[in-house]
């Protein structure tokens, strides 16, 4: 079939702005967005750069936005980008500064990824002569994190990044975005660290765990199945468990949990109360009066669950409650 | 379009943070041990260097995680004694016995006896590698061996340790000039002092000084179409090498994979047949099993190069599937593929609309490495007095005429670990080598050169035409007719590739211009393939001459050696070393 | 067309506006709704931050009880259809969970036997009741006001739990309703970004910035008014719009329309019967476009 493709152009040595272009391809069924790229590239236009190699998902070179959402030019068919044959848009991946075409800065990136201290830390010396002994479901699960192949899709679909940069904030500063924190986990989740606390402890801060916004956009467009979101969530349950609740997020959630455990229902008031600190209750007073002027106030007296069915929801947290996942 | 809310914020290229003069200009680059190429043998390369002492750089034309190793799907061979009767000497026989005695024993020893070592310190170091109920590290059987010693991250290992040798290099603070691209190897009074380098970014031009060199460059799977290799695999550094006078060695040794994907050419691990997945042609009959091919104790299990063999027979005579076999993995189940096998179910489900679990999926052999390479000895030295070399594009020789499975991971990590150790130590005496101020130079002409030639062909049209020669006359069957006009060919596609022309002549991020760099090595690469495909008058391993069937140890069992000459390859021999293992009849 | 009707606790909170309008327009389209006054909270996904073992064992409780009245279930909350269905995935898989999940169920004498259709007001007016017998019962169609899409995260992402393999219209159904009520929708990148309010009291400022980007990206495309399946995302977008004004240093109003309250205006309800008059940015301006009295 013919593809066409619009690609969004970028040649930093014009002092033009960028611009769209479109080309017309020959596709197979199964043929993927870089295949037509690389086709492009070898057959109509050798100046249109891009980032590939290994065709496999696995090099993690060629993530860019396809039809407005990142993704692996290689692991993206033509055929469900455009079903019956409407142009399909490629372009940078966001959140990151465009160097020419295709080509993103990976330096914010990595300079992130640097920031959660990337490497193991053991707490004692290796033993000796012998690998350290490790139950085989922590391995699993830490290879669902190491099968991230560091391909920025996550972060250029990351909105709070992208929040932040609108604000004109600098894509190495801020939020550490989901792949740095991910990566985080990994060492945090390794039985042989012995810095986990102090790892928990400096993502607590401005820009770690608690700034992620729950968005699912890194679940959905990663390619490797790794779930950053999730992640990150691991590590705030793990930030709480290990002692660390001094953050309105952590307020937050207990003011919640709370509120669920005693009543089945939310109680807005007390959670909008409970979330924050008691400075920062004054920042809320013109919401909390433009909403009792709209009478949008919600209810002094929560509404609550019929009195058997609150002593279900207890009974399921008592049950449910200690158990952590492994 | 969606997706550019954003302006980009990156309009003019940043120059990248590197200490230099006020006014701009770099300063002079140099350092004690420089290593080209950052995949596995690169990175544990320059991690053992800086352990002794060197200042070490790595350079690498593309990010050190986007490197070829991460395609290393199923595992990392040792003997650690998991299974009884496991000691390095079988392993070592094994090694031998897949290469079909072509590799050097002494090597070979080498690294079957420092395997064990070398893997606890990357589990050490942070490898995931899954676990048996005891919580100690799991192995799983691969071709060729007689015992189950390959240590795995489900069907990802490479890349699982690829990752953790980038944590160790962030670590270890050594300086990475990442995307530049290395033009020439600079060697002067017989010396390497080091190599002349483009910033592709910017494409400035660079001489960066060096006691010594270690090239880990990977292999050359680009030279042939298709090919299970990276895009980025175009043997640069090998034809660098051979230019400045360092042989290549064994370079017809081409590895077929039996389990390649027809639509792109993408690798299924062999590990999947490791956790029981068989062979079977489009009768149902699992091939394998027919005494013709010597396979019937080990079946799936034999060296890559005899099931290769058997499979392109079976597809020859009419017993394929449009072109292909199957492999068959619905017997394992659901759960173990999730667990071991998940991306290469992931790859099926992509590339060619199978699920694994559900069906089998369409394979076939497809060119997946090189035996062959830079002559070096066990300390990764090449003839060239400082230069270096490990890895896919060395040949030490321990892969012989076959590689088994599983020991290219390995052949990376001892033999980057070894020439890391021996660079460093050499440069501590030593001064730097003197480089002509001009020397840069050189290579910026050639690339103004490049950039101001019109009206040629684009260097994509050559280079494809080149891999599906290679693929038609250089593959798992070879003749001396074919192998004549291939090398005639190339010849011509040579000439040609003198006058190809750009379409891009910018200096940031110019595709164009590395396709076009990289293709005028490749052809070097593939005329020294095929000239010594040509020299090597009888079948062994992977080389198979239907003009000369058999194994002849008599006038053959010897190394082929490739020299740089204004005319070609000149071919010359050197003998095998044998130390305990004579050969035999290889059979599995 | 009959559903156990989870309301959630928003509606029957800041949002009751919410409430009412689902009421008020479900027996027009034929929908018989019976709420479930014993089910609690979905927990938002912040229970599940907490102890995923707690979200599932809630959510089965909601779904084994929709099992008893032998009805599917419907909410009007993307974020609380996006748990369930989060819950349903996990779940689903080789039965340890709900073991576990169902023990604690036994002593109300209930059980989660997978499957259970869980759908929301979206999904149910282009998959129940039709887009084509929604055209029909507009008596006042909205011609004229361009109304951007807000979807909510939730009711999106992941794909693969929200059943966008068998049914990928499922992220433009808003548009085609808005269509269907006689709008004209109004495309504009932000329409399946985040609100912000997940990070509201965490760090506020993102959180308003995201809201004023996407209010102010629809406003610039030509919306006279958003519309939202989420009472979540209708709090971050109405209630805090004047401060994500502030910070984005730009007037926006934009009224928020809930999902219900344009189904409401198309059909021809009144205004107060859809409490539109309980918005913090006035809906005043948009209704007058679309013709309706006060």
């Amino acid at each position: 079939m013919k593809a066409t493709l619009i690609v969004r152009r970028y040649d930093p040595e014009s002092g033009k702005p960028p611009y769209d272009q479109t080309y017309t391809v020959a596709v197979g069924e199964s043929e993927v967005v870089l295949d037509a790229l690389i086709k492009i590239r070898e057959e109509q236009d050798g100046s249109l750069a891009l980032r590939c190699s290994c065709r496999s998902a696995i090099c993690g070179s060629c993530a860019m936005n396809m039809n407005g959402h990142p993704g692996l030019a290689c692991k993206t068919k033509v055929a469900a980008l455009s079903p019956h044959g409407e142009p399909v848009q490629v372009g940078p991946g966001g959140n990151l500064p465009v160097i020419k075409d295709l080509v993103v800065d990976m330096g914010p990136f990595w300079s992130k990824v640097r920031q959660v201290t990337p490497w193991l830390r053991p707490g004692a010396p290796p033993p000796a002569n012998e690998e350290y002994r490790v139950p085989n479901e922590r391995m699993l699960d830490l290879s669902g994190m190491m099968a991230c192949i560091m391909c920025g899709a996550c972060v250029m679909a990351c909105t709070v990044l992208e929040a932040e940069q609108g604000q004109g904030g600098k894509p190495d500063e801020g939020f550490l975005g989901p792949a740095a924190l991910a990566k985080a986990l990994r060492f945090v989740g390794d039985p042989r660290d012995g810095t986990s606390r102090e790892r928990l402890e400096a993502l607590m801060g401005g820009g770690g765990i608690w700034d992620c916004t729950h968005c699912f956009e890194c679940v959905q467009r990663c390619p490797k199945g790794v779930a950053p979101m999730d992640r990150i969530l691991e590590l705030r349950r793990r930030a709480v468990d290990a002692g660390f609740t001094d953050h309105n997020g952590v307020r937050h959630a207990q003011a919640f949990v709370d509120s669920i455990r005693k009543h089945g229902q939310l109680d807005e008031n007390y959670l909008a109360r409970k979330s924050v600190t008691f400075g920062e209750l004054f920042q809320m007073m013109p919401v909390a009066l433009r909403m009792l002027l709209a009478g949008k106030m919600p209810p002094m007296f929560p509404h609550n669950l019929p009195g058997d069915s609150r002593e279900d929801v207890k009974r399921i947290f008592e049950a449910m409650e200690e158990e952590k996942p492994a | 379009m969606r997706g550019s809310r954003l302006p980009p914020a990156g309009g003019v290229p940043r120059i990248a943070p590197l200490s230099g003069p006020a006014d701009g200009r770099l300063a002079i680059l140099q350092h004690d041990v420089l290593v080209i190429g950052a995949g596995l043998a690169g990175m544990r390369a320059a991690i053992e260097a800086q352990r002794n002492g060197a200042d070490v750089a790595v350079i690498s034309k593309v990010h050190p995680v986007r490197s070829h190793s991460n395609a290393a799907q199923g595992g990392i061979n040792a003997a650690l004694g998991r299974v009884e009767g496991d000691t390095w000497e079988v392993h070592a026989e094994d090694t031998v016995k897949g290469s079909d005695w072509l590799g050097d024993q002494d090597s070979i020893e080498i690294m079957a006896r420092d395997a064990g070592e070398n893997i606890l310190e990357l589990e050490h170091m942070g490898v995931v590698f899954n676990r048996d109920k005891d919580g100690r590290l799991a192995v799983r059987s691969f071709g060729g061996a007689s015992k189950q010693r390959t240590f795995f991250v489900a069907d990802f290992t490479g890349q699982a340790m690829l990752h953790v040798l980038y944590e160790q290099l962030l670590k270890s603070g050594v300086r990475i000039y990442e995307e530049w691209f290395v033009t020439s190897l600079i060697v002067e009074n017989g010396t390497c002092g080091g190599v002349v380098a483009l910033e592709i970014r910017t494409g400035r031009v660079e001489a960066i000084r060096a006691k010594a060199v270690i090239l880990c460059v990977g292999g050359i799977g680009r030279v042939y179409e298709p090919s299970t290799n990276a895009l980025i695999c175009t043997g640069d550094g090998i034809a660098q090498a051979y230019r400045v006078g360092a042989p290549v060695m064994d370079m017809e040794m081409i590895q077929y994979h039996p389990t390649t994907l027809k639509s792109n050419g993408a690798l299924i691990t062999e590990g999947a047949r490791g956790e029981g997945a068989t062979l079977v042609n489009s009768k149902g009959e699992r091939f394998l099993s027919n005494p013709r091919y010597g396979t019937t104790n080990k079946m799936e299990l034999a060296s890559r190069d005899v099931i290769s063999r058997a499979e392109q027979i079976e597809i020859n005579e009419g017993r394929g599937v449009d072109g292909c076999v199957l492999l068959d993995c619905r017997h394992l189940g659901e759960k173990l593929i999730r667990e071991k096998l998940s991306q290469i179910r992931e790859m099926g489900l992509d590339f060619a609309n199978v699920d694994i679990v559900k069906a089998p999926i369409p394979i076939r052999p497809g060119m997946h490495y090189i035996m062959g390479g830079i002559k070096t000895d066990s300390e990764g030295q090449t003839k060239v007095p400082g230069l270096y070399a490990a890895g896919e594009c060395a040949c030490v020789s321990v892969h012989g005429a076959n590689r088994l499975g599983a020991n290219s991971l390995l052949d990376t990590i001892v033999f980057g670990r070894r020439s890391g150790a021996h660079a460093a130590k050499a440069a501590k005496g030593m001064s730097l080598p003197a480089v002509p101020e001009t020397r840069a130079d050189l290579d910026r002409k050639h690339i103004e050169e490049l950039k101001a030639r019109r009206g040629g062909e684009p260097s994509a049209r050559i280079r494809l035409e080149m891999g599906r020669l290679m693929n038609d006359r250089v593959s798992v069957f070879r003749d001396k007719a074919g192998l004549e006009g291939a090398l005639e060919k190339l010849r011509e596609l040579k000439s040609r590739g003198k006058r190809i022309s750009l379409t891009d002549r910018g200096t940031v991020f110019n595709t164009d211009l590395i396709f076009a760099l990289e293709l005028d090595f490749m052809l070097d690469v593939a005329e020294t393939i095929v000239a010594s495909a040509l020299f090597r008058a009888e079948s062994r391993g992977a080389h198979t001459r239907m003009d000369f069937p058999k194994r002849d140890d008599e006038k053959w069992l010897k190394h082929t050696l490739a020299s740089w000459t204004p005319d070609g390859p000149k071919m010359d021999t050197l003998p095998v070393t044998i130390t305990r293992w004579p050969p035999k009849e290889r059979k599995y | 067309m009959k559903f156990a009707w989870f309301p959630g606790c928003v509606s029957r909170g800041a949002c009751r506006e919410l409430y009412a309008s689902v009421k008020a327009v479900a027996p027009i389209l034929g929908l018989e709704l019976t709420e479930m006054t014993e089910a609690a909270c979905t927990g938002a996904g912040v229970i599940s931050e907490h102890s995923p073992g707690v979200a599932d064992a809630l959510n089965a409780r909601t779904f084994a009880m929709a099992q008893k009245m032998g009805l599917p279930v419907m909410n009007n909350c993307s974020t609380c259809m996006g748990v369930m269905a989060g819950v349903q995935a996990r779940l689903g898989g080789d039965g340890t969970a709900l073991g576990r999940v169902n023990g604690v169920l036994k002593a109300e004498a209930l059980e989660y036997k997978p499957p259970v259709r869980v759908t929301n007001f979206l999904w149910v007016l282009v998959e129940d009741v039709g887009l084509e017998k929604l055209k029909s019962l507009v008596k006042r169609p909205l011609r004229g006001v361009r109304l951007g899409p807000f979807y909510g995260c939730y009711i999106l992402r992941p794909e693969a739990n929200l059943g966008f393999g068998e049914k990928p219209e499922r992220g433009k159904y808003l548009e085609q309703v808005i269509a269907a009520c006689g709008g004209d929708p109004v495309d504009y990148e932000g329409k399946d970004k985040c609100c912000g309010f997940p990070i509201l009291t965490m760090n506020r400022k993102n959180s308003l910035s995201m809201a004023g980007d996407h209010l102010l990206e629809a406003r610039g495309n030509g919306a006279h008014g958003l519309v939202t399946p989420c009472p979540l995302c209708h709090l971050n977008l109405d209630a805090q719009q004047p401060d994500a004004a502030k910070v984005k240093g730009q007037r926006i109003d934009l009224p928020i329309l809930h999902l219900p309250q344009l189904v409401g205006l198309a059909l021809g309800l009144e205004p107060k019967d859809l409490g539109l008059g309980k918005h913090i940015v006035s809906t005043r301006p948009l209704l007058d476009r679309a013709g309706v009295g006060g």
